[in-house]
């Protein structure tokens, strides 16, 4: 089924119900999460997998224009996942989205399984570049808006890297070239979490100041709450009427949103919770859902 | 007779723009050395289509994804060690594993920089592409053999690697030579010996060839410009014949042709193989023609190792 939208912001008083909806997606696509490490016994990058999933959500249940019958469709708005990492929220909003059925989680990361470790490309409808290897997909992602660019196509190019990410020197190439050749129709979001693999950035691995950094780098920079639906439709607005720059928004976000363990603890990048730890994310997860009146 | 001379390099060059004409969605990457890789006539043609990213080698292999996964077909240009060996993860993993339509070309392959020294020498690219799946390796022997490829690479889906010598040559091939991705092509028949040779390389092969005649020795010369996917049948019947091989590549001796022929050699023929190439050395600054004179690239070791199997 293909989807459109005007690529308007959402009005906080208007559209209140479609806000009410996407704040329902984000709980459930939550819980699939936990009930997907949980069901299969694995581990999973809780942290960095719960940080986008307002990003994910807005992008595919409001603000991009695709066809899940027809994942190659030309016309289609292009997406990539820079921060591979992150492939359990993506799988569930695609599979969401009906790019593929639910079935598919049970063989999740196993053999012959269309959902891998990280994502392929040639193996999951909706998966447009094969990621894992970080600051790589933005690059890609580059390359995607520089042809559209030529072409004068309609579409637009998404891609949602993180802040460790930016540690890569090959994201600061690409930032510039994508600067260089004035790509509006580049739409970057950076999912500012604060931390990477191993722990909190600051006064370790530091990659900010990031607005001044990008703004340097000839980037429309625009700050946005990440997990707040309205702020994140109104700086898309405000990316999408850029002229002659790309976009960043630098989207403020917690790692392990949602899991209070997680968002309240170090936690290893990747890792099992506990039936203490799940079960705590889903009494919350449940309390949140009855607060915006389910 | 006399063979007509050409540069590769610029038999690439106007190449590209005619195979462009024909293609419209061929673009062309460059890192700041269009005049080095001979793509500025691509420029003045199609100046829409043309985009020099910089000095941002690592940079090259995934803007050229990006823009494949929208349709384009990119040809990406830079020096062999850098168009390779700066963004192997990049070619790896957004290339490669995309299986993404990228045309890598690499120029002045081998030690066909000379004076620049060995930071500019390129002799592993061929070893690093070969272990990564998905990837065809090509390697011109001379001007026609390179426009023929050109024109394969723009028809051919998939991420394809062009080793380009800096280097004018005898053009063995007639200009209606047809070149096939995955073939092997016999320069010389020869019941003795058989030489497996890539790229410029072949200009050696050939005079070892005659060396050999004058000697009463028939040497069998095999061009390889594939050397990934090597047509394993073709390797075999060339080998079958013959004493044993002797290989020579502009190239580590470490992972390129000569490891490609000993591996099928070991497997199926069980005869002898030396290898002629660089040693597991960094290689020094000089002209060319010297270097390769110093590490092994000469008429005189050719004769001795082929003494050995002999």
């Amino acid at each position: 089924m293909k989807h459109f939208t005007k690529k308007k912001a959402l009005d906080p008083i208007g559209d209140e119900e479609k806000n009410r909806e996407l704040k329902l997606y984000a709980i459930r696509h939550r819980q699939k999460l936990l009930k997907l490490g949980k069901d299969l016994g694995i581990r999973l990058h809780y942290g960095a997998s719960t940080s986008c999933v307002e990003i994910l959500t807005i992008l595919y249940k409001f603000w991009m224009t695709y066809d899940s019958e027809e994942p190659q469709w030309n016309d289609r708005d292009r997406f990539v996942l820079s921060k591979g990492h992150a492939a359990p929220s993506l799988y569930i909003t695609l599979s969401s989205c009906g790019f593929f059925p639910d079935s598919e989680f049970k063989n999740f990361r196993r053999l012959h399984s269309m959902l891998q470790g990280h994502p392929d490309r040639k193996k999951t409808p909706g998966v447009e570049s094969s990621t894992g290897s970080l600051g790589q997909g933005f690059s890609v992602a580059a390359g995607m808006a520089l042809g559209g660019k030529a072409d004068g196509a309609s579409y637009k190019v998404y891609v949602l890297i993180s802040d460790g990410e930016c540690n890569e020197g090959s994201v600061w190439e690409a930032a510039l070239i994508s600067a260089n050749y004035k790509l509006d129709n580049f739409i970057v979001l950076l999912d500012w979490n604060k931390k990477s693999s191993y722990g909190e950035m600051k006064g370790r691995n530091d990659v900010a100041p990031l607005e001044e950094k990008w703004q340097a780098f000839g980037w429309n920079v625009i700050m946005c709450d990440g997990h707040d639906f309205i702020s994140l439709t109104q700086m898309l607005e405000n990316a999408e009427n850029a002229k002659d720059q790309p976009s960043i928004l630098l989207c403020n976000t917690i790692k392990g949103k949602g899991i209070p363990y997680v968002e309240n603890n170090r936690t290893p990048a990747n890792f099992a919770l506990s039936d203490e730890q799940y079960n705590e994310a889903m009494t919350y997860l449940k309390k949140l859902e009855v607060e915006i009146g389910l | 007779m006399k063979l007509e001379v050409k540069d590769i390099t610029t038999a690439y060059g106007e190449a590209l723009v005619e195979v462009a004409k024909f293609y419209s969605n061929i673009v062309v990457l460059d890192s700041d050395i269009a005049d080095s890789c001979k793509t500025e006539a691509f420029l003045r043609a199609f100046p829409k289509r043309s985009f020099d990213l910089g000095v941002a080698e690592q940079s090259l292999p995934t803007i050229a994804a990006g823009l494949s996964l929208v349709g384009k077909i990119p040809f990406y240009n830079s020096f062999a060690v850098f168009a390779v060996s700066r963004g192997v993860d990049m070619i790896r993993q957004s290339v490669a594993y995309n299986n993404a339509n990228v045309k890598i070309v690499g120029h002045a392959a081998g030690q066909s920089m000379g004076y620049t020294g060995p930071s500019h020498h390129t002799l592993e690219d061929i070893s690093i592409l070969r272990a990564i799946p998905n990837i065809t390796i090509l390697s011109p022997c001379d001007a026609v053999e390179t426009t023929q490829m050109v024109w394969k690479m723009a028809e051919t889906e998939g991420p394809i690697y062009l080793r380009l010598a800096r280097a004018t040559v005898p053009n063995f091939h007639r200009v209606n030579y047809k070149f096939e991705i995955g073939r092997t092509e016999l320069l010389k028949e020869g019941t003795d010996i058989t030489i497996f040779v890539t790229g410029d390389m072949v200009v050696l092969a050939m005079e070892v060839h005659d060396v050999f005649a004058s000697q009463g020795i028939s040497c069998k010369i095999v061009n390889v410009p594939t050397i990934k996917p090597i047509n394993v049948e073709e390797v075999i019947k060339h080998g079958q014949g013959t004493l044993g091989a002797l290989t020579i590549e502009d190239h580590s001796i470490l992972g390129g042709l000569g490891s490609t022929i000993a591996e099928i050699y070991a497997e199926f023929l069980q005869k002898p193989v030396k290898r002629l190439g660089i040693p597991d050395v960094f290689t020094e600054s000089d002209d060319a023609a010297v270097l390769r004179l110093e590490y092994g690239l000469s008429v005189d070791l050719v004769i001795r190792l082929a003494r050995e199997i002999l």
